[in-house]
């Protein structure tokens, strides 16, 4: 039976394709959800509903009005929103000491200020048709350290809080809040650190399962936190396989596994 | 239809009680397909909740090994497997710290702290390959709670316990998370729901503005038992948000 039949829902970071988003929106639409797909390349958005289904909706991420407009917009095709889930992100890897103030306004416009304007433009909406499910992917580097990621884990780590915050003055209207956490995930965003040989051994030391997470995971964990069969609210839902028990290798760990993988190249 | 735990074997202890949440999470069990064990201290009546789900039952406590031992055996003499262990078994223990005894504190850490590594052990080596443990934990682990010295801390050292173990049972595959309900009503806190007052304090701390259900917690622990969690050594928090808030002093239930 479809865990999600009649459910209206909006996914903003689809774009990119097989990224989170896209895989969130399929299992949505396989669990018999109407789903509208948002981001900022309107003809990857167009090309992804043509396939899958679903309706496409424009939204730069990093401004309010457009998150506002991408509200209204999907409110109004799909009759309300039930389910809103933010895949948007952007995996900067940069050293501490050079992180540029430039960088530092972008990662902040588009990983706190969005989340904040997404969550103040979803709460009329759902608390006027009384309740809804919010979902914020997170990251298990919001808890964990990684590398040369500092301006990407202080903004999530801020988001996941902001959640707990909204969670608890809006949980009396029926919408439950919560922040999923993937670890590395096979994505567009992390393809090309994947593809070089040894980075991925690295990584699955990590992971007491054995395996590093799929994008199909976090949508599994999706449809739990959007049905109406999960009665939780302002949490953070670990889906990265233990991660968090172990932790990231360094950068040191890295760099020797793939030396290591290059010698056994020969 | 397809169920989600089709063809699954899973073994809940602590379902005794209709009203419980081990009785419930038996009915969301069965009703996704799963072959069911259910047992309890109380072996009459955990028969009886098997029986209407066409369950098989046994007498189990969760102190003794042996049993423990023989309750996985159970499932895999008679299906062959066991890829799923909730344990909800759990004792109510209340008071000021000052007034709580070694018994008391000895009684709460052998049924929710050693019980709880004991179940996870013998379940661990029953599921050889494979599997999803699910223990229960509790809201008053997350939100300390005065007068709950000895039932808070002792679940809270079965969290750890459970982070520990899905550390090291990862490599086989086996998942191991624990739920902490909020002030659910169920079996055990039939006597606080009966208060008014009561129910007042708590529901001024939960911002999902209900109490969780014995259904609620099923639920969780349906998803957690399914294939679809890709998730372990974590407590899911079925608290409706309280945990954000706190759990209401004796001296407000007036």
């Amino acid at each position: 039976m479809a865990r999600l039949a009649g459910k209206r829902a909006l996914i903003v970071g689809a774009a990119g394709r097989d990224n989170m988003g896209q895989a969130i929106a399929r299992r949505f639409l396989a669990e018999g959800a109407q789903v509208a797909v948002a981001g900022r390349r309107r003809d990857a958005l167009d090309a992804f509903v043509a396939e899958a289904g679903g309706i496409a909706v424009d939204c730069d991420f990093t401004h309010k009005a457009s998150i506002d407009a991408m509200v209204a917009d999907t409110a109004q095709h799909l009759g309300g929103i039930d389910i809103a889930v933010n895949a948007t992100g952007w995996g900067l890897l940069k050293p501490f000491l050079d992180t540029t103030p430039e960088e530092l306004d972008a990662m902040v416009a588009l990983q706190l200020r969005g989340p904040f304007h997404f969550l103040q433009a979803l709460i009329p909406v759902m608390g006027g048709q009384g309740g809804g499910s919010i979902i914020q992917i997170s990251s298990a580097t919001s808890t964990i350290m990684f590398h040369d990621h500092d301006a990407y884990m202080a903004t999530k780590a801020g988001t996941d809080h902001l959640v707990r915050s909204v969670a608890n003055q809006f949980g009396e209207r029926g919408i439950r809040i919560n922040s999923i956490s993937p670890g590395v995930t096979e994505t567009p965003m992390t393809a090309e650190a994947a593809a070089v040989p040894g980075v991925m051994d690295a990584f699955v030391k990590g992971y007491p399962l054995g395996r590093y997470g799929t994008p199909q995971d976090v949508a599994a964990a999706c449809v739990w936190l959007a049905s109406d069969e999960c009665f939780m609210t302002g949490e953070n839902l670990q889906v990265n396989g233990g991660l968090t028990l172990r932790g990231n290798p360094t950068k040191a760990d890295i760099e020797a596994s793939v030396a290591a993988a290059v010698a056994r190249q020969g | 239809m397809a169920g989600r735990l089709d063809g699954k074997v899973a073994v809940i202890l602590g379902a005794s009680n209709p009203q419980s949440m081990g009785a419930a999470t038996a009915r969301r069990f069965a009703a996704e397909g799963a072959h069911l064990i259910l047992a309890a201290r109380r072996a009459e009546a955990v028969a009886e909740v098997a029986a209407a789900l066409g369950a098989s039952a046994q007498a189990c406590d969760i102190v003794q090994e042996d049993q423990l031992a023989a309750l996985a055996r159970t499932a895999i003499d008679r299906h062959g497997r066991l890829d799923i262990a909730v344990n909800y078994a759990g004792v109510e223990s209340g008071g000021p710290l000052l007034e709580t005894t070694a018994d008391t504190f000895r009684q709460a850490s052998e049924v929710h702290f050693v019980g709880t590594a004991l179940f996870i052990k013998q379940m661990a080596l029953a599921m050889g390959q494979g599997g999803s443990i699910i223990t229960a934990s509790s809201l008053t682990a997350l939100v300390q709670s005065p007068g709950l010295s000895a039932y808070a801390a002792s679940k809270a050292g079965a969290d750890t316990l459970v982070r520990i173990a899905a550390n090291e049972l990862g490599e086989r595959n086996i998942r191991v998370n624990s739920i902490a309900p909020g002030f659910t009503e169920s079996a055990m806190t039939a006597g606080w729901f009966a208060m008014d007052a009561v129910k007042r304090a708590f529901l001024k701390e939960i911002p999902l503005g209900r109490f969780s259900t014995v259904e609620d917690i099923a639920n969780a622990a349906l998803w957690l038992a399914s294939d679809e969690a890709f998730i372990t050594g974590q407590v899911i928090d079925i608290t409706a948000g309280q945990s954000l808030r706190r759990t209401p002093r004796a001296e407000e239930f007036v």
